[in-house]
């Protein structure tokens, strides 16, 4: 295929605003009459609220209106309906909402908002699931049983578990009872911040016409409208949700966290918006933290490496409310089996409440936690065969022919998992690593990875497009602009479909549920692939349109006219033509008659028979795999126990890259982002549920000086069946494979196994000094 | 009991009342409507506040107001031409590809205004040690490097340029 505008580095456009410091985030929107909240948090993290006195508060200058939870009588969630906007009879987590100041200014509601005074019945706190699972443990939500949830998900009243997935392939006993070989462990990914630059925030008016208007720093504007007006009784056409620039998001920025607290808390002034920010520590304990996850494995072998039955059971502890979790863990469960066919599985995974922040998405959702715990077990087994680590994954690659975890058959159109294993290996693994010095022992690790979307049966995403008078184009769709450079993505494939210079097509600079089309959310690396689809899809229409006015006007059939982007012309006699900005408002004639549509059409692309799981947990919720590897080679500072990575490499199947300038910018962050979990952070918590580091400061945000010091990335380009021109996603993929890269690389240095995260410097030197300091190495 | 201070903001002297808790970002975003200023943390450590007061990147998250008076204080707003071109770090921040999500990019212009006001001739190291002092969670820095390096090749050629048409 010869394509002029995919595959070149076609500058973003929206890189001009954000450069010069005139990007609108949420926090640089100013509304007239425009009043502030801060909001109170609690000091315990599991407690019945006994009282709250609000009278101090109330009589501070600047401050409108105090308000409280009670009388609060819905709870929200898409999910599991878990969610209340603010505390109402008891806390559960360190950050929930259990008061709130609305004032002139921010400074003056945050100073009135430590004068409410509220007594608490503290009760017993878990911060780990296994604690909240044992027998006895106090209930953190009484009643959750009586929540509405999707059907095939829901809380076990009387206990702490918010869901069970279970996944069954083929029999598990008889898988074990083949094997000739088992391994296994037990892996921690703990806590985690997603830690957008920017804070997340949100401004909600209560109009006097009864309508609500919010603008939000999301990436879920329609599920906003939808629950927003649920649980307000509106028609959803009522709700009307802005979408500024972002920030960056990462995942913790979808489904809807901060913005039904707003809406209540602006409910209380109607006529007037409220706006809320969250400081870095409340981004931290009262919105979305990620993973949570402990994972028991077992894998079980033929001597000669053919997999043959794989046991995984995960802990999700998922904090306070289970909304934003549940799928997290039900996409643990089926991708811990990473990219090997398994014939036989059992799989459960047990989603908890517990006393934390609640979880939600983070880049990767559930696959570098299930990937993580495969990939380390893979190393481990290959030294327990005495196979090469890249034979035994070879072996079992998935690959045409092969079933997945979930059942489904894997195509030559999913990609190729094993060229990209082969290019990590090439770029990493050639020659002799360094040998160990006074300084430094030295390591290499690789990781074989997959991604599967992560959506709903529904989840769909559309494109509105519009010609204008003069050939220029418009197109509006509903995938947030994170960072990612959809937007860019979206130009770039619309030029090409139309045949026109992307500077002729001018996208969306944000989202607005009153004049965007319909998107699920922008979530699961899915937008390339289904909104690209969306937008080739609506370029087509466009071009029929013109065909058909053109044919009117030539008096020939549709079918034997062409287009070129400048004119619709005769195939057979292409002087015979018409220029497309004479067609795009409908013809017209010299005496002032028109022929034809206005050319402006619409679009939606879903994936093709996406279902919930059946009952063995299994069904088509992978759709488009993609596959990719990583490696790296570090080393290791005898003295302080850094790692220190030379030379990090990725390989990713993208079936096309539509941007390589932006693929790679992808790519480098995501992988930094492993490196940051892999290395260095985590958020954690005291046993009575307190955050000890809800600051950059203590979060250990990895800088410019943990970046790796090289990085290959490649990308192979296997098309997709149904991506724009072949095209899947990437978005998350980057993260998956670092820990287990990294954490093979540091066994192979040192010759320790770690199976937590992070491997701090300090568990490295714990670690060797358990093994008797010095000897390490091979 | 308000105070007013009077200090230089992008080229124009200012007085702005305050009430006495102002750092300057507030001052900035929200008395000058200069909002391209960012924040992104609540403890000095990210680096997306970053401006040049008096030749040097500050934290104006943490910048009191008291410091200001008489101050000389430029923030991505004053880079941008009067004719709205683009400065050659701003530039070189498009060109190399290191604007995602954008939000860190304004600090970071700031720091290497600074950076390269004092010391063109700044190799890896410095130019590093500057970076480091600035959170990005998208790019993984590569990006920021190679734009970092590419502005210093854009001010130098300048440079170059206008010692030419003297
Ligand atoms: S906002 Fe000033 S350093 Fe983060
Ligand atoms: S570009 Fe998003 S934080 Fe740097």
């Amino acid at each position: 295929m010869d394509l002029k505008y995919v595959g070149k580095n076609i500058k973003r456009f929206d890189a001009v605003k954000k450069a010069t410091g005139k990007a609108l985030f949420l926090d640089d929107i100013k509304l007239p009459g425009m009043l502030h909240a801060a909001i109170l948090r609690p000091e315990f993290a599991h407690a019945k609220i006994l009282s709250i006195d609000t009278a101090e508060a109330e009589a501070c200058e600047g401050v409108v209106k105090v308000v409280t939870g009670k009388g609060c009588d819905f709870r929200y969630g898409d999910n599991i309906r878990d969610l209340v906007p603010m505390a109402v009879d008891k806390v559960r987590y360190i950050g929930e909402p259990v008061a709130a100041v609305i004032a002139e200014t921010r400074q003056q509601a945050r100073v009135a908002v430590k004068k409410i005074k509220v007594q608490y019945e503290p009760l017993p706190v878990y911060v780990d699931a296994l604690a909240a699972l044992e027998k006895g443990a106090a209930l953190i939500h009484e009643n959750s049983g009586d929540y509405w949830h999707l059907p095939g998900l829901g809380p076990k009243p009387g206990t702490n578990i918010a869901n069970l997935y279970q996944l069954k392939k083929g029999d598990i006993d008889q898988g074990f009872k083949e094997a000739e070989v088992t391994v296994e462990g037990e892996f921690v990914y703990p806590f985690g911040s997603c830690a957008a630059l920017e804070p997340h925030g949100a401004i909600v008016w209560f109009h006097e016409d009864k309508t609500i208007e919010v603008w939000s720093s999301s990436i879920c504007p329609f599920i906003i409208r939808e629950e927003i007006a649920r649980v307000y009784k509106l028609p959803e056409s009522d709700v009307r949700v802005h979408i500024p620039e972002l920030g960056g998001c990462f995942g913790y920025k979808s489904d809807i966290t901060v913005e039904q607290t707003i809406a209540w808390i602006a409910s209380f002034v109607p006529g007037r918006p409220v706006k809320w920010v969250a400081t870095r520590k409340e981004d931290f304990t009262s919105t979305l933290l990620g993973h949570g996850i402990r994972i028991r494995m077992k894998v079980g072998a033929k001597r000669d490496g053919k997999l043959t039955a794989l046991r995984t059971t995960v802990y999700h502890s998922t904090g306070a409310y289970s909304d934003t979790g549940v799928h997290v863990s039900i996409a643990a469960g089926h991708n811990s089996a990473g990219t090997y066919e398994f014939p036989h599985i059992h799989q459960e995974s047990y989603l908890v409440y517990t006393n934390t922040p609640p979880i939600g998405a983070f880049r990767g959702y559930g696959h570098q936690e299930g990937q993580f715990a495969v990939e380390r077990l893979m190393d481990i087994l290959a030294r327990k065969l005495k196979m090469s680590p890249f034979d035994l994954r070879a072996r079992n690659y998935l690959r045409p022919g092969t079933t997945s975890s979930l059942g489904e058959r894997i195509y030559v159109s999913n990609g190729d998992v094993a060229k990209c294993a082969e290019v990590v290996k090439k770029a990493v693994f050639q020659g002799e690593k360094p040998r160990e010095d006074d300084q430094y022992w030295y390591g290499r690790g690789f990781a074989a990875l997959t991604k599967t979307p992560k959506g709903a049966p529904h989840s769909s995403k559309g494109c509105y497009l519009k010609f204008n008078g003069d050939g220029s184009v418009s197109i509006n769709c509903g995938g947030a602009e994170v960072g990612q450079g959809l937007r860019n993505v979206v130009r770039q494939i619309a030029a090409e479909t139309l045949k026109i210079p992307p500077e002729r097509i001018r996208v969306y600079t944000e989202i607005d549920t009153q004049f965007s089309p319909w998107e699920w959310q922008t979530i699961g690396s899915m937008f390339t692939l289904q909104g690209g689809a969306a937008v080739v899809k609506a370029c087509q229409r466009a071009i029929a349109m013109l065909k058909k006015t053109a044919a009117q006007v030539l008096r020939v059939e549709e079918d034997v006219l062409d287009y070129d982007g400048e004119h619709v012309f005769l195939k057979n006699d292409p002087e015979v033509k018409i220029e497309v900005h004479r067609l795009t408002r409908g013809y017209m004639y010299e005496n002032g008659m028109t022929a034809g549509e206005v050319v402006q059409t619409t679009s939606d692309v879903r994936l093709p028979r996406y279902s919930g799981p059946d009952v063995n947990g299994q069904g088509t919720m992978g759709v488009s795999y993609t596959f990719g590897a990583q490696g790296c080679e570090i080393r290791i500072d005898k003295a302080t126990g850094q790692v220190i990575i030379d030379h990090f490499a990725s390989a990713f199947d993208v079936g096309r890259v539509i941007n390589p300038e932006q693929i790679r910018g992808q790519i480098a962050g995501g992988v930094m982002m492993g490196v940051g979990a892999t290395l260095y952070e985590e958020v954690k918590f005291d046993k009575d549920g307190k955050c000890l580091n809800p600051h950059y400061s203590k979060y250990r945000f990895p800088t410019i000086k943990d970046a790796p010091r090289r990085q290959t990335i490649e990308c192979l380009e296997t098309p997709e069946s149904i991506g724009p021109y072949g095209a899947r996603g990437i978005g998350e993929h980057p993260v998956i494979g670092v820990a287990p890269a990294i954490l093979n690389a540091i066994q192979d240095a040192i010759g320790v196994e770690f199976y937590e995260l992070p491997v701090t410097p300090e568990k490295i030197k714990a670690a060797l000094a358990a093994k008797g300091s010095g000897k390490a190495g091979k | 009991m308000a105070e007013a201070i009077t200090f230089k903001i992008n080229g124009e002297t200012k007085t702005v009342a305050i009430e006495g808790h102002e750092k300057l970002i507030e001052i900035l975003r929200e008395k000058l409507d200069l909002t391209g200023t960012k924040c992104g943390c609540d403890d000095a450590s990210c680096g997306a506040c970053t401006v040049v007061v008096n030749g040097e990147a500050k934290k104006s998250c943490v910048f009191p107001h008291a410091k200001l008076n008489g101050a000389e204080v430029t923030t991505i707003e004053g880079m941008t031409g009067k004719d709205g071109g683009l400065h050659p770090i701003q530039q070189a921040m498009i060109d190399g590809g290191a604007v995602q999500c954008g939000y860190c990019i304004p600090g970071i212009v700031m720091e290497l205004h600074a950076l390269y006001s004092r010391n063109l001739e700044a190799g890896e190291a410095e130019i590093t040690e500057a970076l480091s002092r600035h959170f990005c969670r998208c790019t993984g820095y590569e990006a920021i490097m190679k734009s970092a390096l590419l502005a210093q090749e854009y001010l130098k050629k300048g440079r170059k340029k206008a010692k030419k048409g003297k």
